[in-house]
This record gives C-alpha cells, sequence and structure tokens, in this order.
C-alpha cells in the first residue's frame, strides 16, 4: 500500500487553466449568441460567406390541426406554444402565409418581414362544412333532438353536419318525449331580440340603414360622430357602423394596440406596396382625422380604426366572433361570415353558414342560428375523436 | 477568562470586538460601518432583483442582454463546479479505499487525543446512541478518545440523561468520557450549537486536559453534529492529513459530509438538498483556499484556545470559527480538505410539509451564514496585518457567494423571462424578444446536464438499499433531480433573500435546532 493518496487536491494551475478556458468561452459565446438572438446569420449563399440579417413571423392560429407554409414550404419548426408558430431566419421581402387543413378553410397572407423583427400575424380557419348542433323543442331521455318532420334533412343537413345525433318521429305525440330547456331559452332570445331584427328589416325596408344590432350591450356614442348609429364593445376593441360602412376602432393605449393597427414607418408608396392600397390610403386619411388620429411610435405608425370588408353586401347583424377581438361576426345577405380586422394585404373572409332566411345570436360566446323555423348552435372547430 | 488564558490568546484575539456578533454590539463610528455592512447584503440582493425588473420594463433591450450573458455564465459555471465534483468524487472514492490505519503507522501519534464534541438538544436516544457507536467502530484506540456530550440546561434533565446513560454503559471504553450541561440564559450569548461547543470546550479543559496535562498541542478537536456518524478512518485519515500538511496549528480540516444516514426514508426534496449540500462541500473541497468550515469539522485544542473557543454569539457559528482563527492569525489559517466523509443526516419531519418546513428553516440558518461576510470585511479593515490581496479577494469573493446565492436561481428561472412580458411594445416586435426564451431554454437545457453528473454521483454515495425499500426508489432517486431549478429557488434563493433581509433590518435570528429522528 502507498504511504501517500494517489489523488491529490485539484491542482490551482490546473483549476486556473480551466477557469481562462472558460471565460474565453464565454467571450466568444456571447457576441456570438447576441447576434444571433438580434437576427443576424451566416450566409453561406453564392458560395460566399457573408453575415445576413433576418427577421421572423409569429403565427398563431386557432386551431391545433393546421399546416402552415411560408411561400409554398410547410414549415416544420416546432411550435412556440400549442397553437402559435416562430418562423426564424426569413430574409426580408414579401412573405406569403398560408395556413390550411384539408376540412378548413384556407386563410393566406402576404405580408412584408423585416430585419431583427418578427411581423405577428393571426389565422383562423372555418369548417368547410358548417357544424350545427340541433335545438329541438323535444329531446328524447337520452337527449336526443327531436324533429317532428324529414325535411330538416333536404332543407338544412344537406349541407351541413350535425354535431350530434338526432331522430325523426313520423307521430306528432310528444307523450314520450322531453321538453328541451335550452330550446325555451334560444327561443326567447330570438323573441326578445326579434324585434331589433325586425327593426333591420324595417330600416332596409324604409331605406334608413341596413345595419340591425341583437345581443351585444349597445353604448352611448361617446364621439362626435353624428351618423354612429350602435356599438359593440369587447376590451378595448369597439365595432361601429358609420355611413354604411362597418368598422373596428382600438379604444385602448397606445401601448398595446394591436400590430395589425400598425406599418413600418415609411412613405405612402411603399406603405401602399408592401401592405395594399387601402392600408396606405386609410393611414393618409388618417393623418388629417380628428376623430381617429394616428399613434405614431419610433419605428410605426399605427391607424386605430379599420374598415372591415362586407363583400360589398349588406350587413343584418354584426358581432365580435366568440372569444375572439380579432375576428367579426357578420350577417350579410347569403350567410354567415367571419371576418378578420387585420386588413394588411386583405382581410381574409370565411363562410360560416350559407342561408338567406336566417337569423344569428352570439350569447355568451355562443352562436345561435335561427333557419326558418330551426334552431341550431354552430360549432367553429371540427371536433377531435 | 482568566488573566493568564487571556495572555495566552493571540493579541489580535484579545481586541474587545474581536467576537462582535451585530453593531448593536459596538458603538461609535465602528457600530455604524457594522450597521452598514449589515445593509449591504440584503441591498445588493433587492436592487439586483428589482434592477432586472425594471431594466426589463425600461430598458428590455439591455435586460435581454444581460440575461443571455447571465445564461451563458451560468453553463459554464455548471460545467465549472461539476468539473470539481466530478474530480471530488473521484478522491473521494479513492480516500475511502485507503488503508489509513496502515498510512499512519509511519508516523509518531499516540501522543495525540482526539476530542471529540457532539453537542446536542433534544434529539432521541436513538440519534445519541448511532453517532455513538460510530466512534465505538472507528478504527482507532478508542483510549485516544475524548468524548463530550454537551447538553443543554434548556433542554431539560431528560435529555441530559440520556448522555449520562450512555456515559454510565460506554464511558469506560474511551480514554475520557464527559458529561456537560450548557447552563441556560448566559448574558452575551445566542442558545444554540455556538454557545453550546463555547461551554463544553472550557469544562473540559478545566475537568479533563488540564487535570490530566494534556498539552494543548496533542489535542485534535473535532466538533461535529450530534448527527455525525464517522466513518471507521476518520481519525486516522485525520491523523494523516494533520502529520503532513504544512502548518497543522493554523489549519482547520474538513471532511466531507453525507448526508446519508436516513436518506432512505427521507423524501425527495430532501434527499435532492442534502446531496445538493454535499456537493456543494465537494466542490469547496477542491478549491479550498476559497472555502470556509462547514458543519462537522476537526482543528486543533491549541488553535481554540489561542482565539478563546470561537464565538458563542452567533448564528453560522461552524464557519466563523474559521473566520475567527483567519483573522486572529493574521490570515495565516487554512481550510484543509480530507475528501474524506462523515454521515449525516438529511432533513426530515414527520409530515411532507413539516419536512418542506424544515428544510426551509434549516437552509435560512445556513445562509444566515451572510453574518460572517459582515465580520470578515469589518476585521479585514482593522487587521492590516492580513495581505489587502488576500483581504479584497476574501471579501469579493464571499460578497459573490452570497450574492449570487440568493440572486442567481431567482435571476435563471424566473427574471430571465421578465424582458417579455414587462418590456415595450418596441421590444416585442423584435427577433431579440422572440429569441430570448428559446436561447435561455436551450442554455438551461445545457445547464441541465450537470444534473446528470449530480444523479450518477448521488447515486454511487448512496448507502446500500435496506430491506423494505424497492429498487424503484432508485430510478426516484435519479429522475428527483429534476427539481433542482425549484428546490434552487425554494429552498436557497428564498431563504437567503429572507435571511438577507432580517439581517438588512437588524432583525437579528436565532439559532434553530435542525429536529433529528431516528425510525
Amino acid at each position: 500500500m502507498n504511504n501517500e493518496p494517489l489523488i491529490q487536491v485539484l491542482p490551482y494551475k490546473h483549476r486556473s487553466r480551466f477557469f481562462w478556458i472558460l471565460v474565453l468561452i464565454f467571450l466568444i459565446t456571447l457576441p456570438v449568441l447576441i447576434f444571433y438572438t438580434t437576427g443576424y446569420r451566416l450566409s453561406f449563399e453564392n458560395e460566399e460567406t457573408s453575415i445576413v440579417t433576418t427577421g421572423g413571423m409569429y403565427v398563431t392560429t386557432d386551431n391545433l390541426d393546421v399546416d402552415v407554409y411560408l411561400d409554398e414550404e410547410k414549415v416544420d419548426s416546432p411550435r412556440l406554444f400549442r397553437s402559435a408558430y416562430y418562423i426564424q431566419n426569413i430574409n426580408s421581402d414579401q412573405h406569403r402565409i398560408v395556413v390550411q387543413s384539408p376540412e378548413y378553410q384556407t386563410w393566406v397572407k402576404v405580408l412584408p418581414v423585416d430585419s431583427r423583427v418578427v411581423t405577428e400575424v393571426s389565422a383562423f380557419n372555418l369548417p368547410t362544412i358548417p357544424r350545427l348542433r340541433p335545438i329541438t323543442l323535444y329531446q328524447t331521455a337520452t337527449g336526443t333532438s327531436v324533429y317532428f318532420t324529414k325535411d330538416i334533412t333536404n332543407k338544412v343537413f344537406a349541407e351541413a353536419t350535425s354535431t350530434e345525433p338526432y331522430q325523426y318521429s313520423a307521430s306528432l305525440a310528444t307523450t314520450s318525449y322531453q321538453v328541451n330547456g335550452e330550446f325555451v331559452f334560444v327561443e326567447s332570445l330570438f323573441g326578445t331580440t326579434s324585434s331589433s331584427t325586425k327593426s333591420v328589416f324595417g330600416k332596409l325596408l324604409e331605406g334608413i340603414g341596413t345595419f340591425g344590432f341583437a345581443t351585444a350591450t349597445p353604448v352611448q356614442a361617446t364621439t362626435a360622430i353624428a351618423t354612429i348609429e350602435e356599438k359593440t364593445l369587447r376590451g378595448d376593441m369597439e365595432l361601429f357602423d358609420q355611413d354604411g360602412e362597418l368598422y373596428a376602432r382600438w379604444l385602448g393605449s397606445a401601448s398595446a394596440v394591436p400590430n395589425y393597427f400598425c406599418v413600418t414607418k415609411s412613405s405612402f408608396a411603399s406603405t401602399s406596396q408592401r401592405y395594399g392600397e387601402h392600408v396606405a390610403v386609410a393611414i393618409k386619411e388618417a393623418e388629417s382625422s380628428t376623430s381617429s388620429p394616428l399613434i405614431i411610435e419610433n419605428n410605426r405608425t399605427c391607424r386605430t380604426q379599420i374598415k372591415l370588408d362586407r363583400l360589398r353586401q349588406d350587413v343584418f347583424y354584426y358581432n365580435f366572433f366568440p372569444n375572439s377581438s380579432d375576428l367579426v361576426l357578420m350577417q350579410l345577405q347569403d350567410g354567415i361570415y367571419v371576418t378578420e380586422i387585420d386588413d394588411r394585404a386583405w382581410q381574409n373572409t370565411q363562410l360560416l353558414y350559407a342561408g338567406t332566411d336566417i337569423q344569428t345570436i352570439v350569447e355568451n360566446d355562443v352562436i345561435y342560428i335561427r333557419d326558418g323555423e330551426y334552431y341550431f348552435q354552430i360549432a367553429t372547430q371540427i371536433e377531435s375523436n | 477568562m482568566s488573566q493568564e488564558e487571556q495572555s495566552h490568546m493571540l493579541p489580535y484575539a484579545r481586541r474587545p470586538d474581536f467576537k462582535v456578533a451585530r453593531a448593536n454590539e459596538l458603538s461609535g463610528t465602528d457600530r455604524r460601518f457594522y450597521r452598514f455592512l449589515e445593509i449591504v447584503p440584503g441591498v445588493a440582493a433587492w436592487a439586483t432583483i428589482i434592477g432586472i425588473i425594471l431594466a426589463s420594463i425600461y430598458t428590455p433591450f439591455i435586460a435581454a442582454y444581460f440575461i443571455i450573458a447571465f445564461s451563458i455564465y451560468w453553463v459554464l459555471k455548471t460545467i465549472f463546479l461539476s468539473y470539481h465534483v466530478r474530480y471530488n468524487w473521484k478522491r473521494l472514492k479513492h480516500h475511502m479505499e485507503l488503508d489509513w490505519e496502515k498510512m499512519v503507522q509511519r508516523f509518531s501519534y499516540d501522543k495525540f487525543y482526539h476530542l471529540v464534541i457532539f453537542p446536542y438538544y433534544k434529539e432521541p436516544a436513538g440519534v445519541l446512541e448511532e453517532t455513538l457507536n460510530g466512534l465505538l467502530e472507528a478504527k482507532y484506540d478508542p483510549k485516544k478518545l475524548i468524548v463530550v456530550f454537551a447538553a443543554e440546561e434548556r433542554a431539560g434533565v431528560e435529555a441530559q440523561t440520556l448522555a449520562t446513560n450512555l456515559k454510565e454503559k460506554h464511558g469506560d471504553r474511551f480514554g475520557h468520557f464527559l458529561v456537560t450541561t450548557h447552563p441556560d440564559n448566559i448574558v452575551g450569548e445566542i442558545a444554540g450549537k455556538g454557545s453550546n461547543v463555547h461551554w463544553a470546550l472550557k469544562q473540559v479543559k478545566e475537568q479533563v486536559i488540564d487535570v490530566h496535562n494534556i498539552p494543548y498541542k496533542n489535542i485534535l478537536t473535532s466538533i461535529f453534529d450530534i448527527d455525525t456518524v464517522i466513518y471507521p478512518d476518520y481519525f486516522n485519515c485525520l491523523i494523516w492529513f494533520f502529520m503532513t500538511v504544512e502548518n497543522p496549528y493554523k489549519s482547520c480540516f474538513q471532511p466531507v459530509p453525507l448526508f446519508t444516514n436516513n436518506l432512505w426514508e427521507a423524501t425527495a426534496f430532501s434527499r435532492v438538498m442534502a446531496m445538493s449540500s454535499t456537493f456543494w462541500q465537494m466542490i469547496m473541497q477542491e478549491r479550498p483556499e476559497k472555502a470556509a468550515t462547514f458543519s462537522s469539522h476537526s482543528v486543533s485544542f491549541q488553535a481554540l484556545y489561542e482565539i478563546g473557543y470561537g464565538q458563542a454569539n452567533v448564528v453560522s457559528e461552524d464557519s466563523r470559527i474559521f473566520w475567527n482563527l483567519m483573522i486572529a492569525n493574521d490570515g495565516e489559517f487554512q481550510v484543509v480538505s480530507m475528501s474524506y466523509p462523515i454521515a449525516m443526516d438529511a432533513t426530515t419531519a414527520d409530515t411532507f410539509w413539516g419536512t418542506i418546513k424544515n428544510i426551509y428553516r434549516q437552509h435560512r440558518r445556513w445562509t444566515y451564514g451572510v453574518e460572517n461576510w459582515c465580520y470578515i470585511v469589518y476585521h479585514f479593515t482593522k487587521n492590516k496585518a492580513i495581505p489587502l490581496r488576500k483581504r479584497w479577494g476574501v471579501a469579493l469573493l464571499q460578497g459573490e457567494g452570497y450574492w449570487s446565492l440568493v440572486t442567481n436561481p431567482i435571476m435563471l428561472f424566473i427574471l430571465g423571462w421578465a424582458p417579455i412580458f414587462l418590456g415595450t411594445p418596441e421590444f416585442h416586435q423584435t427577433v431579440l424578444s422572440y429569441e430570448l426564451p428559446i436561447i435561455v431554454r436551450n442554455l438551461l437545457i445545457v445547464a441541465m446536464f450537470g444534473l446528470v453528473v449530480s444523479a450518477v454521483i448521488s447515486l454511487s454515495l448512496t448507502p446500500p438499499r435496506p430491506d423494505g425499500h424497492s429498487r424503484f426508489r432508485y430510478i426516484v432517486m435519479m429522475l428527483q433531480w429534476i427539481m433542482v431549478p425549484m428546490t434552487m429557488i425554494v429552498f436557497s434563493a428564498i431563504p437567503g433573500l429572507d435571511a438577507q433581509t432580517r439581517l438588512m433590518f437588524g432583525r437579528y435570528m436565532g439559532f434553530w435546532v435542525t429536529p433529528k429522528a431516528r425510525k
């Protein structure tokens, strides 16, 4: 046995050398990572090594089953959160972003990406075939909706899918069924608001105005716009109609204004090329507006008002889409549509339910419709199995 | 203390303020300066935390760059410390395999006595018995051991009787066996381990050492927590180091505390904290010039005598005794790392929440060691005989240690995300804002590889699986390390901040006795 332990305390010189190696690694890594996180990348294009600056795109979706494409290439990068994609290393340019899924309508936008800046965008995809939950007066003991006519299949479910089973009854006898409390509730909703809905039609007929208002709480006008009829509020976002057009207006603080109200500070031509002429025009108009002035920050210009695309149709009803202050539900002449407030490039508008003899109500973030004599709840997503 | 004893003390140790514990024991400028020092650690910690929050709000870009730099620093620090742990683990294993009894035969060490002091409070008989069994099983002549069980008067007669019973049963097997009772309410003392040990040292000197004319230089004093169970070769190993170091009377000898006595009964939280404490001590073993004594350790009686046995008025007495010795010896005092283990208890309680509470309190007590920083800096301004470089080096190193203990986990796991949540809209649009959480997360994942090293080493130091415990427990013992980010915050940063804040406001802490038990 050796009289000395074979292993001595870690020599100071050894530790010191190791320490200074780590200091060196720190000094090298720090600027590299700072440049990387700021958006700088090494480029090896054209057999030349150069440093380029890149930007990013942050895409949020309301649907987890969609695929995201950037310039026709599928985005494979892992999601930052469950319903959000952060796409890195994008060159400064206009980029086409597509969010799609086989059973959903496609959402498309072309947006500019700038160096060291992330362009934020929020996509939405509604089912291509409407998803309806029947609400009937009578139900079976197990809660299945009962229709007393087979006409429903031809009339409604020819172009829609039911989210729940329903059945027909050849007999008109109701003794074996239960009265559905939800039906009573929904019917009363349409009943209590029927006057305002009728007044919409009335206004139409009288040629006074097109717009109606169903469930949202009317708010007293606080501005000097005499032509404003009614307003709908969610958080700091307001929907209102004025001179036959539908608008969204930001009422909150400048620091919290949604990014789609803003564009990078630049000339009319540049803004027009990057975001569309309508955006450039809107900003120009806002420059002289006293009712909805521009918010001008360090490097961006923000409007506070955006006109919504009503597809050149009359609007019978509008409200915020459930659980969203960025999407608007509109009942137009040929159906119920959802449109985004974000008008950069264009506003994506998707059909939720087609029909002419329909009425719509949003109650507690649930969309109810009356199609003729039938009541339904519309699902905005396809249920996962 | 008699005048003769005073005259034997080192010149600096005779100063009236040598054993100062808090500002209110001083007067005039000294008092104000000491109070300032008590405020500094808390202010530094809070200023860092608040500073990062404010920077995240008003200068998020700078805050983000700082966080990136800090994350890189953390990864490299993890690598650096893991390297030390791994090296010490090799050394520890090697030392545990050595035949120290044979190795010390070349020395003439018959003249040396080992004075072993076990201060205790209300710990049950089982704990005391197991501790004594460790001594009885040591590969060392028990007649060369002076065993002192130091009871507390405030614990009652029942507690004192435990040691008396042990003395009756085993006393004659040792050279000397003394049971002391530390009186309650001695003016100027803090009730706790430090004052008990202080009393026991004086008693053993009077009742044993002086009576038997044992030269102080021939006594190696081991001050052990009551749950300390020594490994069989501890005293041989201690003798070996004592005989081979350059200046044994200017050295403290620090073993590696393994909190493994009750590891199989302890909860995962308790095990992680226990092993983390062990790992920290293993790191310090490999850089002894930066270390102070911790928990159970050994030192010559002569050295203790020359400073009047240390302080009876502080909470963190285990480290303070080293600083007393270092300052009184004009900086010429060192910690010798033995890399030989002693077994102690992991903190537990009967209930889960009881365990959480006890771990928190114990770590608050340990982190209250920040009181030592005030003491060090105060005396560094007084004792100019200590080289200036050493004074600055120690003060900065110890200060950084207490600051990073409190702030680093909070900065890393909580404030790292602050610019993202608190930053300006301008910042939120940038690539930096989006890349920051990704880069910090990736760096933390890299740093987590250090935990793999920890998991492997901890398993190798775990005692054999007792009957009645499933093999599945080994898997739990590996996986438990993922709790480290949380334990660092809950049981290091927050109790540390608690302790520093108390000191900052002059709400001085007392000694909290960690409950010990045996199942």
